[in-house]
């Protein structure tokens, strides 16, 4: 029986040390990464588009480097907090090039989340702009009238 | 359409805006003083289409969506000066309210969107306009969205030859991307909106000879 003490101690030492070799480590740590959408007014995704991300530590080489998956959402892990420029540059030459504050990684605050505009919120959009271009044009129209001999 | 901000560096936006910044002046000063008070409300109400219309995403093959200028028909019915005013207030709103645009890339895109494809419009339809009026009409619109589009495509492909950082997509891919949904889809429909909306002015008595 002593073979098979030996033997099984020592199964339990290997097991026990790190892995090495041909073997691929990851990690999956949830609420640590940040997610970013990104969409058409309409509601149609920017899916499989080109993405970047620059750390506010490094602003010339990306952090990330990638595509939008088909829901035109990315993520990416900050390892410091800031100012994290996102562009995602559509072929058609749409795109986005925005900031995204992160606050220092494992500290409170975290896991905050920016909300996406609300239905109202969009919606009144057009409505905001068009009252502007009748404003402009209305008060041209009133200058000049009152011009007008 | 809209190329957005920081996809366009300086040596682009710069020389733009020097080009934009006295046409708008010229344009406004000849089309927007005291004799075209009368012509104000309907200007207004179509510069509110366009920028309507240019909110509206219409989705084409390839997985992306792409939008109407809707300022053909401002050339068509006035002159491109008068378009160029308009987009860029239009553009203008929208960079300012929604973030589509900018403000450093909007003289770039007031010049592709608002200058050269409404001045387009504007010339395929006088070529044409003795033949048929709303044919007319249609082929402006549907040239002025062409040239706009292939306005917009070549800036963004000598962008990324300048500096790929900017723009890291390849001219062959975005002329592609560009111009196979505006010469098959946006064209035509923006041929049929100009059709559609001089047929409504003419119909409403607001449409005055020319």
């Amino acid at each position: 029986m002593r073979p098979a003490r030996a033997l099984l101690a020592l199964a339990l030492l290997a097991a026990a040390l790190p892995a090495s070799g041909h073997e691929v480590m990851h990690e999956v740590r949830r609420g640590r990464a940040v997610a970013v959408r990104a969409w058409f007014p309409g509601g149609e995704s920017l899916a499989y588009v080109q993405a970047e991300v620059f750390s506010p530590a490094d602003e010339k080489v990306p952090h990330w480097k990638g595509r939008t998956d088909r829901n035109g959402w990315l993520a990416f892990v900050p390892d410091v907090g800031g100012k994290w420029r996102v562009r995602i540059v559509d072929a058609t030459g749409h795109g986005l090039d925005t900031t995204v504050d992160v606050a220092a990684p494992d500290l409170p605050g975290s896991g905050s989340s920016d909300p996406p505009a609300g239905a109202t919120s969009l919606a009144l959009r057009p409505v905001a702009g068009v009252a502007v271009i009748a404003a402009v044009f209305a008060f041209l129209y009133l200058r000049g009238r009152r011009r007008a001999p | 359409m809209h190329v957005p901000d920081g996809f366009l560096s300086p040596v682009i936006t710069r020389p733009a805006w020097g080009a934009a910044a006295p046409l708008w002046y010229w344009a406004a000063r000849r089309n927007f003083g005291a004799s075209a008070t009368e012509s104000l409300p309907i200007l207004g109400s179509l510069t509110a289409l366009a920028f309507v219309v240019q909110r509206l995403m219409i989705p084409v093959p390839g997985g992306t969506s792409a939008h109407l200028t809707g300022v053909a028909i401002l050339a068509i019915l006035y002159n491109p000066g008068v378009a160029f005013v308009c987009e860029s207030l239009v553009l203008l709103l929208q960079a300012l309210f929604f973030g589509a645009g900018g403000f450093t890339v909007l003289a770039v895109n007031a010049l592709a969107m608002g200058l050269l494809g409404p001045g387009a419009a504007w010339l395929a339809y006088r070529a044409l306009r003795g033949l048929s009026e709303p044919g007319a009409a249609f082929a402006g619109a549907y040239v002025g969205m062409q040239v706009a589009t292939l306005a917009v495509a070549l800036v963004l492909g000598l962008q990324h030859r300048l500096d790929p950082a900017y723009m890291p997509v390849p001219f062959e891919v975005t002329v592609a991307a560009t111009m196979l949904p505006s010469l098959t889809v946006l064209g035509v429909v923006e041929g049929l909106f100009t059709v559609a909306t001089m047929a409504l002015l003419r119909r409403a008595r607001l449409l005055h000879a020319r």
